[in-house]
């Protein structure tokens, strides 16, 4: 009883609130995370159809998966170099 | 009629696999089933001492699978419980002898001799998992109520799902008291977290440990809190699906009582 009073005052947080939140966060980051190979095919994939219409610079460019604490977002940066023209067919 | 293969996995290792395949396993056979225990973990065989039956060993799985003995020269016949079998493991070799397609060829032959055969998958996603759930109908995934336990059998979970299969949850090692003071995940914070079908909630219980001391099956022991919960587990399998399940309640003292009155505690 007088534990309980101690602990009223000292409103600490329970762990068991802890442990739930962690393990939902860390679930769905688990399920994001992504595997090198399939990163790697999507930048090829990317590249090529980017390279219909721009010429771009394939060493400076990346593709990264963001992480933030409400949303996860795939980011690919590239540099263009030029705006391919389209031949009429 | 066609036996049914269950497996049992959890991911992590040391939440109580063995126990919950053993005990399951026996306390089906006292439902009248014909049962057979296989301990898939090839090189770490433990499910011989749990049962005490590591004196009789001849014959184990990994000889069945390779043709160097037929099932019932393996099986070893419990002389306690009637009908129930145990196929032991094999302690020298790796696991990597086994191949899924032989798994399949001798799950085949099990079929057909048990009315209920208890894979007991090793720890961990590799080889020796895949060999487990090769031809299991139904999968039963083991947690306990801590952080490392939950998120291993949810990426379980995920692969059990790839393979067509709907596990069912049994949270083991619960502790009343300490879900009440807020120590411990409850079980409904387990189910809500990873979604999925309950079989069953086993609390922690000091009695596993002396009966696997001495061999002896925990599901005879009537006084066993948690024997009598993997009685009711089987019972559900074994076709009794609404068998309500039975909450680990935390008996309040006195002491508890008042302090709650006077709004100390939850």
């Amino acid at each position: 009883m007088l534990s309980g009073l101690f602990k009223r005052f000292t409103t600490k947080k329970n762990s068991r609130d802890a442990a739930k939140k962690r393990l939902q966060f860390s679930l769905i980051y688990d399920k994001l995370e992504v595997n090198d190979t399939t990163l790697t095919d999507l930048q090829q994939d990317i590249v090529d159809v980017i390279s219909k219409y721009f010429e771009i610079d394939k060493e400076s460019l990346e593709l990264k998966v963001k992480r933030d604490d409400n949303v996860s977002a795939l980011v690919f940066n590239t540099p263009i170099l030029h705006v391919k023209r389209k031949k009429k067919a | 009629m066609e036996g049914k293969i269950i497996v049992v996995t959890s991911g992590k290792g040391g939440v109580g696999k063995t126990t919950a395949t053993s005990c399951i396993g026996a306390a089906l056979a006292l439902e009248g089933n014909r049962v057979a225990i296989v301990d898939m973990d090839i090189g770490l065989r433990n499910l011989d001492v749990v049962m005490g039956l590591e004196n009789r060993i001849v014959f184990n799985i990994v000889d069945v699978v390779q043709g160097r003995c037929k099932v019932e020269q393996a099986a070893i016949r419990d002389r306690r419980i009637e009908n129930l079998f145990l196929i032991p493991a094999s302690q020298s070799d790796n696991k990597d002898v086994l191949t899924t397609a032989g798994v399949e060829r001798v799950a085949k032959q099990l079929r057909s001799q048990f009315d209920f055969i208890i894979m007991d998958s090793p720890a961990g996603i590799e080889r020796g998992f895949e060999n487990s759930v090769v031809s299991a109908d139904d999968a039963l995934v083991i947690c306990t109520p801590d952080v490392s336990a939950v998120r291993d059998a949810d990426r379980v979970i995920g692969l059990l799902y790839a393979r067509s299969l709907t596990p069912k949850l049994i949270v083991n090692r619960i502790e009343p008291a300490r879900v009440v003071r807020g120590e411990m995940l409850s079980h409904e914070d387990v189910l809500e977290v990873l979604s999925i079908d309950l079989v069953g909630l086993v609390p922690m219980d000091e009695k596993v440990l002396i009966s696997s001391n001495t061999g002896t099956p925990l599901v005879l022991q009537k006084d066993s809190k948690a024997g009598t919960a993997f009685r009711q587990i089987a019972r559900r399998l074994n076709g009794e699906s609404d068998l309500p399940v039975e909450m680990p309640v935390y008996k309040t003292s006195m002491w508890h009582k008042i302090s709650k009155t006077f709004g100390l505690k939850q």
